[in-house]
């Protein structure tokens, strides 16, 4: 597998691309610029995966993250208060001790991998130098095949083996989306909301009254809502025993 | 354009031959046809760069954007394997992309429960910094 011509020169602009924007992510400053880091990082992968052959995924990765999961960073850094970190106020990065130690990790493990690399690789082109080269992908289509064909069938293939190889992980990742749904609602809530759907805690009640008095009203027509459905429980329960 | 190209490569090819170094004649091809290494060499590398992040950074949304950075470092490596293997002979081999969307899923899953959990944590603790959220800690 290489690349040549005008694809490798785009797989250098665009390798450089995601490991400078990579970079500049985990220096900003700022969160929001870290962010847009992250989305230059991700589009570029996303073009080394149409460099590779993988156009579905690069379409994948382009809507799932670019429009979806860093849109909801963006919200969050909207949400929460990251200005004493953006004036300077505040330090970027750990305890200089903790920074070194990790520098030092860090230097072995990409030495380490990319030792491991070269040497896997060499491995690999040895046993793949024996090898009869068979017909590539391209040549089994009809000679008045487009890309687009090649397109539309590379997408088939993911799709064929997705739903027949990976039925049950993918109905296991449909569940896994829905529990992520229900438990980012749940976690995300705020006290009030929680008494507005009458979902708090019991004993929370006295103490909320004390330390918030303006959700004053709410607190007492909840109380009073829950006294009038235990009551006639209670009373059931009692004859049940009787 | 090609030939546009061709002149540059040509011209590029020719000082790095002049040195007439076969090891730097190697290099310069493996630079002109970039293969399977080279795009796992450049997922380590973004692997790496998620780490630091992940060790390093006290604001723990840019940690979470790290931990995406290594994710995708991981799908990067198993698209190029898939590639890898079409071209040494099975066109059908596609279980790598496949493995890549399921890791986009698990993924966007991850980022919305944790992003959840710190709108959660800020609201009660005022403070987004990993070094300042130590309650079990002692």
């Amino acid at each position: 597998m290489t690349l040549s011509g005008w694809a490798a020169v785009f797989f250098w602009v665009f390798a450089v691309a995601a490991l400078v924007a990579a970079l500049l992510t985990i220096l900003a400053r700022n969160a929001v610029h870290s962010a847009l880091f992250l989305i230059s990082t991700l589009v570029s992968v996303a073009a080394l995966y149409v460099l590779l052959g993988a156009e579905f995924i690069a379409g994948v990765q382009v809507l799932v993250y670019v429009g979806g999961v860093m849109v909801l960073f963006l919200f969050v850094i909207m949400l929460v208060n990251v200005s004493a970190e953006e004036r300077g106020r505040e330090l970027l990065f750990n305890k200089p001790g903790q920074v070194a130690a990790s520098a030092i990790f860090l230097a072995l493990l990409s030495l380490g991998l990319i030792y491991a690399i070269r040497q896997g690789y060499e491995g690999l082109a040895l046993s793949a130098r024996d090898r009869v080269p068979p017909a590539s992908a391209e040549q089994t289509l009809p000679p008045n095949a487009t890309r687009v064909a090649r397109l539309s069938q590379e997408t088939q293939r993911v799709g064929g083996s997705l739903y027949r190889y990976a039925a049950i992980p993918f109905e296991i990742a449909s569940v896994l989306l829905l529990v992520a749904i229900v438990g980012s609602v749940m976690l995300a809530r705020t006290t009030k909301q929680e008494l507005a759907a009458d979902d708090l805690d019991p004993e929370l009640l006295p103490e909320l009254a004390r330390t918030e008095p303006e959700l004053q009203t709410e607190i007492v027509e909840v109380a009073a809502a829950r006294a009038a459905l235990e009551a006639p429980a209670a009373g059931r329960d009692g004859g049940g025993e009787s | 354009m090609n030939q546009i190209l061709g002149v540059i490569v040509a011209l590029a090819f020719q000082q790095a031959g002049g040195g007439v170094s076969g090891r730097g004649q190697l290099i310069w091809e493996g630079i002109k046809q970039p293969d399977l290494s080279k795009f796992l060499v450049i997922g380590a590398l973004l692997f790496v760069v998620g780490v630091a992040g992940v060790l390093t950074r006290r604001n723990i949304i840019v940690i979470f954007m790290s931990v995406e950075l290594i994710l995708n470092a991981a799908n990067l490596n198993f698209i190029a394997f898939a590639r890898y293997l079409q071209d040494a002979g099975n066109p059908n081999a596609v279980a790598g992309q496949v493995f890549t969307v399921f890791i986009i899923v698990v993924a966007a899953a991850e980022a919305a429960i944790g992003l959840g959990i710190v709108i959660a944590l800020y609201r009660n603790r005022e403070t987004i910094f990993m070094d300042k959220i130590d309650l079990l800690k002692w």
